[in-house]
Parts: C-alpha cells; structure tokens; sequence
C-alpha cells in the first residue's frame, strides 16, 4: 500500500498540533449583528430573499428552541456555550449569488485552491473551452484526480459557487446551494425539507433550523444515476462566526447518487460552533451514499481552540428497496456530536455506517449511528473503528431497534477500538431494541491497544515502530476505507496517520 | 419553560413517603442509621427514577411503579425447602429474621436489626449515587437481614440458603456477608413468595486475599410482586467470586449487580438467566469496577423471553486508568420468542487504560431454524423441538457451574419454569 509509506512520510514533516488547514484568509465581509433574536432570523432571511413561508418556518423553530435545553447526555465536557456570543451570518462580500466563477472573489478562489478543492478545474472540465496545456497539468495534481466531482462551496454562511449545474441539468439532476433551491425550488423543498429531522427535533437541530444559512441541495429524479460523484466542501473562516449549514439531498424512485462532504477552519484560540443538520431521503429502489471526511479545526495540542460540531444527520429510507449509506472519518473537531442514522420506513430497505473516529490531544468525541428497523425484511450495518491516542475521550453511541410489525429485521455491529497510550479513553455504548421475535440482531464490540506480537511481526522485518504502528492502524480501518469513494480514500488515510502524530513510539 | 418544577408525586411516591412517616418509630438504628434514613427518604421524595436517568432508561420506575402495598404485620410466609438437600438455611418470614439461627462452625451469623440497632452496620447503608433508587428505598425503610461472616480459611461443605420470603405487604431486607482470606463458600439467595408484595433486598459480600465464593441469586416471585434488589460485591487479591442470578418470575424486577475489583489477581464471573413470561418487567443491570491492574471477568446473559414480557440488560464494564492488564469480556445472548415481547440490551464499555483486552457481543434473535430443522427431521414435533432448543440454551450457562448438587439444584428449577410456562 503506497498510502502507507506516504502517510509516514507526512508524518514525520509535521510537528505534533499543526494543522495543515489552519490559515486564515481576510476577506471582506458582511455580518450580521452579534447575537440571535427573532430580529437576525428575519435578517438571515432578507438576505437570502426568502419567501415568508420559510421565515415562519424559521421562527417557529426558534421558539421551540428558546423552550429547549442543550442535552448533556453525551460523553463531552465543554464550557457552556453563549449563544448570544456568536456571529449567526458571515458572507464575504461581492456575492450577491456569484453566476460565473469569474464573480468569485479571487481571495476566496484561493482559499480553496490552498485546499486543494478544484473549483477551476471544474469549471474546465465542464466544457469551458480552455486547453491550456499547464492549466491540464495543474488539474491532474489535484487532490481529485481520478474523476470528476460536482462542487458546492460554501464559505462560512453562503455558498459562493457550484461547478458542473450545467451538465447536471441536463441528467436532470438539481445541485444547487439551498438558498437557491428555496428561491427556485420552493415545492422541492417545502415537500422535504423538515421531513426527516423536524424543526423540533433536538436542541441543535432546532437552533439549526431557526439560523441555517446555507447548505447544499441535491434532488435526483426518477430513474437517473447521478453522472458525477456530488460533493460540498464547508470552510468556516470568520473569527466568532457559527456555521450553521443544512443539507437536503432526494433521491427519487430507482435514483443513485454519491455524495461528499469535506469541511476545514483557520486555526483560532477560540472555539467555534458549528451545528448542521443533513437529511436524506431515498424513494423506492433509490440509493444514497453520503461520505464524510470531517477535518475541522481540533485544538491545539493544550486542548485550546477548536470546532464544537453538533450534527443532526439522518437518512428516511421512506421507499422500498431503497438504501443510505454513511461512510465518515472524523479527525477533526475539539468536540464531535453526532450520530448519522437511517430510518429503514420501507420494506427491504436497508441501512449502512462506516465510521472511522479518530482524537488525538483533548478531542472528545461521542459518534455512533441510529438504526430505527420501521419496515419489513429491512437490514442494516454498522462498523465502527475508534481509535484514541494523547488525552482524547472517544465514545462510541449506537441504537438499533426493531419495531413490531419489522419482521425480519437483521442488523450487525461491529464497534472496535484502538487505545493509544494510557491518558486516553475509549467507550462504547450499544443500545439494542427488539420488539419483534423475528428480528436478528448481532453486536461485537472490542477495546484493545496494539498488541506487541502484531508489532513484534511487522518490527522484526525490518520496519521501524513508528511504520509499524501506522501499517497496523491502517489495517484496522480497511474496512471502513474500502467504503469510501477512491478520491476520499486516499485522503482519508493520510489523514488518519496526521492525526495520531505524536501519539506513537 | 418549567422543566425544573418539581412534578407532581406519583400515588406509589406519595405512599411510600406517607408509610416511612408512619414506619419510623418501628425502625431500628442508632443516631447514625436514623440519619441516614432520613437522607434516603429525601431521595426518594425528589422523585423515583425516570427513563430521563440514564441507568434507568428502559425502566422507568416512576412509570412501572404504579401503586405500593401497606405494610402487613399479619402476611405469613412459608418456609420451603432449600433448593440443595442439607444446606444452612437463615430464613427471612416477611422481612423478619429467626431468633434461633443455625449454628456452622467458622460461621457467625447476626440478626441485621441487632447492627442496625447498634449502629455499627452505618457505614453500609449509603446508597452509591443519586440515582440509586433501590439503595435509598432499601436504607429508608430496612428493617432486618441477617449479617454473615465466614472466618478465615473455612471451607464450607454445604451451601448457606438466605432464603427471602414474602406473604404481600413490604419487606426490606439487607444481607451483608464478609468472606475472610482462603475461606471458600456456596451461597444461595432465595427471593420468592406468594404475595403481592414489594420486597427490596439488598446484598453486600466482601471478599478477603484468596476467597473462593460461587452466589446464586434465585428469584422466583410470584407474577404479582414487585422485586426490588441489588447485590454489591467487593473482589480482594486472587480472590473469585461466581455469580449466578436466576429471574424466573416477578411482575416488576430489577436485579442490580455492582461489583469492584480491590486486589490483583481478582476473578469475577456472571452468569445469567432470564426466563421471562405473562405480562412482566424484568430488568438486569449490571456495573462492573476492574479498578486495580491484573483483573478477569466474564459475563454471559442468556434470556428467554415470552408473552408479552419486557426484559432489559444493561451491563457497564467500567476500566479505570491504573487498571492495566485488565482482561473483561461480555456476551448477552436473547431468544425473543414471541412478537408481543421485547427485549432491550445496552452492553457498555468504559476504558480509561491502554493496556487491555475487554470485549462484548450481543445478540437477539429466535430460534434457530437449522436446529429447528435438524430435530424434526428426526421425527420430534415442533413444540417438543423447540422446548428442547430454549432449554439447552439456558442449560448452557448453568452446566458451566460445575459443581453437580448445584447444576441439577438450578436444572430442577428451571424444569419447574417450564412445566409452568412451557
């Protein structure tokens, strides 16, 4: 595996807390007042040029989040947050609902160029006439060379430019930010969205839906295979600023589409909030899979600094046949909430969780999935790998349940976790729910270090420790891995080996 | 905005407040004990757990408990048999403990309300955190028990038999029992009745430098009594404890076991079974300590559920930090045998320290249609078959105790289960 010696090479160049995404970029911007009232929400929603149906949607959340209490159930300690203390709407200026890239910013251009996120390289590839030999040459170093990828930026509270909408268009595919969708969609949206994580959900979904101020959109019709993997890349950049984006992807009867989701921010003493909420839904014989690589800012390695990401994922299998998939590598964050789940509605559907946390330094993450067996024959599966190094507390949560009329649901779990020096905790906490005789539910979880005969193996031919643990690391994830699209993969893996530096040897 | 204001109490609240009022001149216990009555009693007037508490997620007392009985001074209980022939039986009649207690050699046996009276049981009757309902209500209202201490180096040939009986009303019995060093004991809790009482019952063992003791809880209420208990146990150095709980009947149960490791070297194992029929709540929960390096434990929970019973096991494996070494597996394996029945299981696992091995599985699911196969193919008819499979799946965990009175003790009582339930 040539990502194995590359990870190890990245490695040893990087110190212990450097993050390689840290920098920030000053860009003009147009805020909103500090603080959250009925006011900013009616500001957010001027701005976005809402109809009035979305602004009374927002503020009826809003009021049911005034009457709700942050929860304190999961495994993570932070100061209480104050959310009067917190930008709820940051866009750079100039975008106005940038048409071309050519509207773009050039300074938020190269934000993400230093990302490596190709939002040139789209465009070209999308049949802007340019064959600029360096141009070409330039796109086959990016991060993504294998395919073509569909991207929707967004850059703390708008989405500033999506690649490809043409080509989509024509498979009849709509990929466009949320602000839009609402303007150009509004039965699209008034239908789903809500649909699968109610306004009243839980306290940040809630909060979510109250402030939300962009996010992706993505509605593939009846019967077509989405031409190109989608993919949105979040990057907060504006210091005080909570990111609050919401993501609504639809996948009518026999669609198939595949989604990516990256996300960075500078790095600052402060922490930053960031709370969004992705819904799904999949019609009959449709098929979602969404892939996450969550890279935002950890902390420094006192624990200082660092996103507090609170996240309301959760997919509707409302059709038969249908399947959601979620596959996600969790590095970053001082603080993870999250649970991506699948609501198996219709009969035969299925679900599946891929998930890869690793903490390193403070980060305390709390992650797992939901998997609610509603239909008959439905089947689902989760595979966990936590892996917890330095000072970090990693928890597994998970619940599977049968309902009474599931009939034959099957779930498997399987949650392993790699402990890495002693300062560290990992957790695992299962909730099993059979309401239904023919249910079949199998759970395995495992918590261990690496143990000295796989590193006396691999040590002994030859390999330093440092190598070594790396090699074994990597094996223990394959599994999940595997899930991911090939452009991820790569990414996914260097990830992991940055992350636990200066957690081995 | 009023998720603070205290909610109104509960009937079951109210008369367990109103009967502590009235019980209170009639409890024995020194200044000490008193105080920490009246500390308990205030825990349970903030309310009885909620499916809110974590721990009491999938039993919501405050809910399930919909009404307690008065205390009856006339409930007469009967005597029964101990379940191995020749066994030391110290005998509870309604929460009330025997004057003329068996006399064992190494063995000193106490009336419970004697230490409570003296005070000298005091430092025992803290509950372990706020959401210990069941040791609160227990140290409120404990009346009697018996105090049990096996001198060092002992080995008792036959089984004690703490037999627990209620004939309805409430009892509320506690059994400290200290093994010394290199002794080595069998002992049995009964819990049964015929009332339709609400019995708590809490167990104490410490366990001294090399003790050997095999514990089997045997519970067997009638589907009309609400069986409150906790067993706590403290492991020494080198030392093994065997538990074995057994639930085969009960309307509302719950069997909570919290163990520590406090010495190297220190074994535990758990063994369960659930048998759960009629319209019944039982609920198994379990939090095991390994708070010093070199410890072992094993926990299989095997559950048959039927009717329209409700069965819940939460087992935590809590390692701490300097725990290194530690070895803890888990396995909570459930037959789900009817569609108006549920069965929910939270296996837990909290590790502070890098240097250890600790797993857990989970299953639920029905009988095996291979082995269901398997059988009728050689000519036996389904009901017989399937008799014969959840059988052998208990059957299982008992066989592994080893020691044969007590195998054949347990088999007899799960053959009753079945002839009754089958």
């Amino acid at each position: 595996m040539p990502a194995v010696q590359d990870t190890i090479d990245r490695v040893r160049k990087i110190d212990v807390d450097q993050y390689k995404y840290g920098f920030q970029t000053e860009i003009a911007v147009d805020k909103a007042p500090k603080g959250l009232s009925e006011d900013i929400i009616r500001f957010i929603s001027a701005k976005k040029d809402e109809p009035s149906w979305m602004l009374e949607w927002r503020l009826e959340a809003y009021r049911r989040w005034l009457t709700l209490e942050e929860p304190t159930w999961a495994r993570v300690n932070y100061p209480k947050i104050d959310f009067q203390d917190i930008y709820y709407y940051a866009a750079p200026k100039s975008t106005p609902g940038p048409t071309s890239l050519s509207d773009v910013d050039p300074e938020i251009l190269k934000v993400y160029e230093k990302l490596g996120i190709p939002l040139k390289e789209q465009e070209i590839l999308a049949g802007v006439q340019k064959t600029d030999a360096s141009e070409l040459e330039e796109v086959s170093d990016n991060v993504y060379k294998s395919g073509r990828v569909a991207v929707d930026a967004v850059f703390d509270s708008v989405s500033v430019v999506t690649t490809f909408k043409k080509e989509l268009a024509q498979a009849g595919v709509i990929f466009c930010s949320i602000s839009e969708a609402i303007r150009e969609h509004p039965e699209l949206v008034k239908k789903y969205l809500g649909s699968v994580v109610p306004t009243s959900d839980n306290f940040y979904a809630t909060l979510n839906s109250a402030v939300f101020t962009d996010g992706s959109f993505v509605f593939v019709p009846k019967g077509v295979r989405c031409p190109m993997e989608l993919s949105t890349y979040f990057r907060m950049n504006e210091k005080n600023t909570g990111q609050f984006e919401r993501t609504l992807i639809i996948a009518e009867e026999g669609a198939y589409v595949s989604y990516l989701e990256g996300c960075t921010a500078p790095q600052r003493d402060e922490n930053q909030l960031h709370a969004a909420v992705v819904e799904l839904v999949a019609l009959d014989d449709a098929e979602i899979k969404y892939s996450t690589v969550q890279n935002w800012y950890p902390g420094d390695a006192e624990g200082k600094g660092g996103i507090y990401n609170f996240v309301t994922k959760r997919g509707d299998c409302r059709g038969h046949r249908s399947k959601i998939s979620w596959t996600q590598v969790e590095t970053g964050s001082a603080i993870t909430w999250k649970y991506p789940s699948c609501i198996l509605r219709g009969d035969d559907s299925s679900g599946e969780f891929y998930s890869i946390a690793v903490s390193n330094g403070y980060q305390q993450v709390d992650s797992g999935t939901k998997m609610i067996h509603l239909g008959k024959n439905t089947s689902s599966r989760i595979i966990s790998k936590g892996i917890a190094a330095g000072f970090s507390q990693n928890t597994y949560r998970g619940q599977v349940s049968a309902h009474r009329k599931a009939t034959n649901a099957r779930n498997f779990t399987n949650c392993d976790s790699l402990l890495i020096g002693d300062q560290c905790g990992a957790h695992t906490v299962p909730y099993m729910e059979a309401k239904n005789s023919t249910a079949q539910f199998e759970h395995e979880a495992t918590t261990s270090k690496i143990s000295e005969d796989q590193k006396f193996y691999v040590m002994q031919r030859g390999i330093p420790e440092e190598e070594a643990i790396a090699l074994i690391v990597n094996g223990f994830v394959k599994d999940v891995i595997q899930q991911l699209p090939m452009e991820f993969a790569v990414e996914a893996q260097k990830l992991i080996g940055i992350s636990l530096e200066g957690s081995v040897g | 905005m009023n998720m603070h204001t205290q909610p109104q109490r509960t009937p079951a609240e109210t008369a367990l407040i109103d009967a502590f009022g009235e019980r209170l001149s009639l409890l024995p216990g020194d200044g000490a004990v008193m105080l920490k009555r009246d500390d308990a009693i205030e825990a349970v007037k903030h309310g009885l757990p909620t499916r809110r508490i974590e721990s009491w997620h999938y039993t919501d007392l405050r809910r399930l408990l919909s009404a307690v009985p008065d205390f009856d001074p006339a409930a007469a209980a009967q005597a029964i048999a101990p379940i191995v022939e020749g066994s030391t039986v110290l005998i509870l009649l309604n929460g009330v403990s025997s004057a003329k207690a068996p006399v064992v050699d190494g063995v000193s046996v106490q009336r419970l309300s004697e230490k409570l009276t003296d005070g000298s049981i005091a430092p025992g009757l803290d509950p372990y955190g706020s959401d210990d309902a069941i040791g609160a209500l227990n140290t409120a209202f404990v009346a009697d028990g018996y105090f049990v201490d096996i001198a060092d180096g002992i080995e008792l040939e036959k089984p004690i038999e703490l037999q627990n009986l209620q004939a309805g009303g409430q009892t509320h019995v506690r059994l400290p029992v200290r093994v010394g060093a290199g002794a080595k004991a069998v002992i049995v809790e009964r819990q049964a009745g015929e009332g339709a009482a609400l019995t708590s019952s809490v167990s104490q063992l410490v366990l001294g430098e090399g003790a050997e003791v095999t514990w089997l809880i045997v519970q067997e209420q009638p589907d009309t009594a609400t069986h409150l208990a906790q067993f706590k146990a403290h492991i020494g150095k080198d030392a093994k404890l065997t538990l074995f709980v057994m639930n085969a009947g009960g309307r509302l149960v719950r069997q909570e076991v919290m163990v520590k490791t406090t010495g190297e070297g220190a074994d535990f194992k758990l063994r369960g079974i659930n048998l759960l029929a009629g319209d019944t709540h039982t609920d198994v929960t379990m939090v095991l300590d390994h708070a010093v390096p070199h410890t072992t434990s094993t926990e299989v929970i095997r559950n048959v559920v039927t009717g329209k019973a409700r069965g819940v096991f939460q087992g935590r494996i809590n390692v701490h930090q300097y725990a290194q070494k530690t070895n803890a597996k888990m396995a909570c394996n459930t037959l789900l045998l009817s569609d108006d029945g549920e069965f929910s299981t939270k296996p837990e696992l909290e590790i502070f320290a890098d240097d250890v091995v600790c797993g857990h599985g989970a299953t639920v699911t029905e009988i095996d249609h291979d082995h269901l196969f398997y059988l009728m193919a050689r000519g036996v008819d389904e009901k017989s078959a399937r008799g014969l499979l959840v059988k052998a799946f208990v059957a299982e965990v008992i066989e592994e105790l080893d020691d044969e009175a007590i195998v054949e003790a347990l088999e007899a009582r799960l053959d009753e289960w079945f002839v009754t339930h089958g």
